[in-house]
């Protein structure tokens, strides 16, 4: 019973829904598109930084938001530049790069004023703006059998805003998706060449995409570091692979895919380290080794899903072309 | 005609080789008044290092080690040096790791994303069979140790490792060729693969950093740079192990008709290459070399984690796409170019952003030449 309401817990939870926004970020990237961004989590982890620092040195809400936009775009502009020229394979080791670049640069101790280096920057340096518009009482409320603050860090405030935004962009990527602009994207996913032929400037709708799939991206990490904090090391290279765990896992280029898919990843990591913590005795499997174990099965159900089922739950085996 | 081509392509890489050395030599004549001020900066970062010792997860000790480098040799010119020196190590034993994976490149035109974690497995089951601690295996309550001597234990961890490659393509890899699963489709599945070794690997062996001898290396100061003992055996089995590989692509059969199959495997298979065969064998020398350059590192860095591989992954796909992705020799210079990179870095900048040197270069490669320096143009895009 526990595990059942720490699972429903898990699918509505802010994070849950700072990763169907990234999910869905990068389904403008890979599902529409087909571009392979292996980055995704140096977008977060950019917004997340823009948001943050430009908070902390005093700005309104607003102006940080543009801030934490700005910082993705522009590295979707520098990323896109050299790489999207290049073949699928080196787009993704050029994106992979660019990612840990960020992460790295965000750590290091030459940059500690600004970024806080390696233990990032708390919660109460940037928090406080979005704190300050909640509606709701500043006092624990329950509904049901959740207890949620009204208002302060992981608080029923953040569960409206960020499921809010969740349902804005899902409904953005549809309208997109079938407009005159998604149908050139979904061509350049299908055949590059064709959609040249045609007189399309690929590039620049590639570009496009980019730019937009990482703002989004961008504005998920801000959700996500509402939650919780800015930490560079949390926006590691495992968490652009859980991004695409989520996005195959729901099914690229539908709509509801990577908000089915981050529903269903965090649910079931919190199902499987439960069962586990329940069923096997901790001589077998201890209580940190948990946590590794239950992603292993990640990993597993990565390979799985990209060779059995690459559609996903949602998608259209027509629909989703892996070409190369 | 081909030795033509060989030679073309040798001269240009010892071209780029020699540009690269002047650039950091003149680079390091107008920068040596900036060196009071870095040396200043890097006892600073190694102060603050040592504070963040609780999260020695992530905790980057060649960082330590390279400081520690910088400090005991002195002033002068020695600095420039000794990282030159110990850029050179890096590299050779990152070549080990990246010849690999260039070899699994050109055969399959996979990019293993999961060539990292090799490098792990191959240093941590050496200390799995040599450590004197209690070891467990996952699932199994009883710990035990077994505590070989160093040399039986890489021997049985690279067999082992060569062991997981044959495993991997035999039961992964083949089938996935067979049904004929596009190449980004196999990446993502080495993704997966990855993700899951990675996590295997800690919750096997912990998070925590494991040292693969407890003898202290003794170093030898040779004038101009001081280099440690074991360090020198690294350098000549790495050197060892790539010279074989040279010999088996160069002069064997086996090995021209794994270039063969590199440069078009339809046509290889067309002339009577048994291609899967060659690809079962690039997988087994590839995840070997791996083992073998993760239980050097392991040893030049004094201890190994999990994510040692991980980490290195990315300097790997430079060195390779340096080199020309899927060029084994390409591999091999651009591993050097790294390494001496990423340790002479450490020089100007903060020696916990080296990596992010060849994250630079990496992009910047791409930028200038995809093809890498010793690949033949052609459109990549």
């Amino acid at each position: 019973m526990d595990i059942l309401l720490d699972a429903t817990t898990a699918v509505f939870a802010p994070a849950t829904a700072a990763f169907a926004l990234a999910a869905i970020g990068l389904n403008f990237h890979f599902g529409l598109t087909g571009l392979l961004n292996m980055g995704h989590a140096g977008f977060m982890l950019l917004g997340m930084y823009g948001y943050a620092i430009s908070t902390s040195r005093g700005a309104p809400i607003w102006l940080a938001l543009i801030v934490a936009i700005a910082a993705a775009t522009v590295f979707g502009l520098l990323l896109g530049w050299p790489t999207l020229k290049l073949r699928g394979d080196y787009l993704a080791i050029a994106t992979i790069s660019a990612a840990e670049l960020v992460r790295y640069l965000g750590r290091s101790n030459s940059l500690q004023g600004l970024t806080g280096g390696s233990t990032g920057i708390r919660g109460s340096d940037f928090k406080f703006t979005f704190e300050e518009l909640s509606p709701l009482p500043n006092e624990n409320i329950t509904i049901l059998f959740w207890t949620n603050h009204g208002s302060l860090s992981s608080s029923w405030w953040l569960h409206i805003v960020a499921w809010s935004a969740v349902a804005l962009f899902a409904l953005l990527f549809w309208q997109l998706a079938r407009s005159p602009w998604g149908r050139v994207l979904k061509g350049i996913r299908e055949d590059e060449d064709a959609v040249r032929a045609l007189g399309k400037n690929v590039y620049s709708y590639k570009m496009q995409a980019l730019v937009l799939g990482g703002v989004i991206g961008a504005i998920g990490g801000v959700l996500w570091s509402l939650g919780a904090s800015v930490q560079p090391d949390s926006m590691g290279r495992p968490t652009t692979f859980w991004l695409w765990t989520i996005l195959l896992l729901g099914g690229a280029a539908t709509v509801f895919g990577p908000v089915l898919g981050s529903m269903l990843f965090w649910m079931s990591l919190v199902v499987i380290k439960g069962l586990a913590s329940t069923f096997i005795p901790s001589s077998v499997l201890s209580p940190v080794e948990i946590e590794p174990f239950s992603l292993v099965l990640v990993g597993i159900t990565l390979m799985v899903l990209v060779v059995f089922r690459p559609q996903g739950v949602l998608g259209n085996k027509r629909e989703l072309a892996f070409n190369d | 005609m081909t030795k033509r081509i060989d030679r073309r392509v040798m001269l240009r890489a010892l071209i780029v080789l020699v540009i690269a050395v002047a650039a950091f030599i003149a680079l390091g004549a107008s920068g040596s008044p900036a060196i009071a001020s870095t040396t200043d900066t890097v006892v600073a970062h190694s102060a603050a290092l040592s504070n963040e010792a609780p999260s020695a997860l992530t905790q980057d000790t060649t960082t330590v080690h390279a400081t520690a480098d910088t400090e005991s040799s002195g002033v002068g010119d020695n600095r420039y040096v000794q990282q030159f020196i110990n850029g050179i190590v890096f590299g050779l034993l990152l070549a080990l790791a990246s010849v690999g994976l260039s070899l699994i490149y050109g055969t399959t035109g996979l990019s293993n994303f999961a060539h990292g974690e090799q490098v792990s497995l191959g240093a941590l089951l050496t200390f799995f069979f040599a450590s004197k601690q209690e070891v467990s295996l996952p699932f199994l309550p009883v710990e035990f140790s077994i505590g070989w001597p160093l040399l039986p234990s890489a021997l049985a961890a690279i067999a082992i490792s060569a062991g997981t490659g044959w495993l991997q393509d035999r039961y992964l890899w083949s089938p996935l060729r067979r049904r004929r699963v596009s190449i980004v489709q196999q990446m993502i599945v080495s993704i997966g693969l990855s993700l899951a070794m990675l996590n295997f690997i800690q919750w096997w062996f912990g998070a925590e950093r494991k040292r693969l001898t407890t003898s202290i290396d003794t170093r030898l100061d040779l004038g101009l740079f001081s280099i440690g003992q074991t360090t020198i055996w690294s350098v000549l089995i790495a050197l060892v192990c790539l010279g074989g590989v040279g010999y088996f692509l160069l002069k064997t059969r086996t090995g021209r008709a794994t270039r063969a199959v590199s440069d078009n495997p339809a046509l290889a298979s067309a002339s009577g290459i048994r291609v899967e065969k060659v690809v079962r064998l690039v997988w087994i020398m590839a995840t070997g070399l791996a083992a073998v350059g993760g239980i050097l590192l392991a040893l030049y860095d004094n201890a190994a984690a999990f994510d040692v591989g991980a980490r290195l992954l990315l300097l790997m796909f430079a060195a390779v796409t340096l080199g020309g992705l899927g060029q084994a020799f390409g591999a091999l210079v651009g591993s050097l170019v790294i390494g001496v990179a990423v340790e002479m870095s450490t020089l100007w900048i903060g020696t916990d952003l080296k990596y992010a040197v060849a994250l630079a270069i990496l992009i910047l490669v791409l930028l200038v030449r995809p093809q890498g320096i010793l690949g033949r143009a052609e459109r990549v895009g």
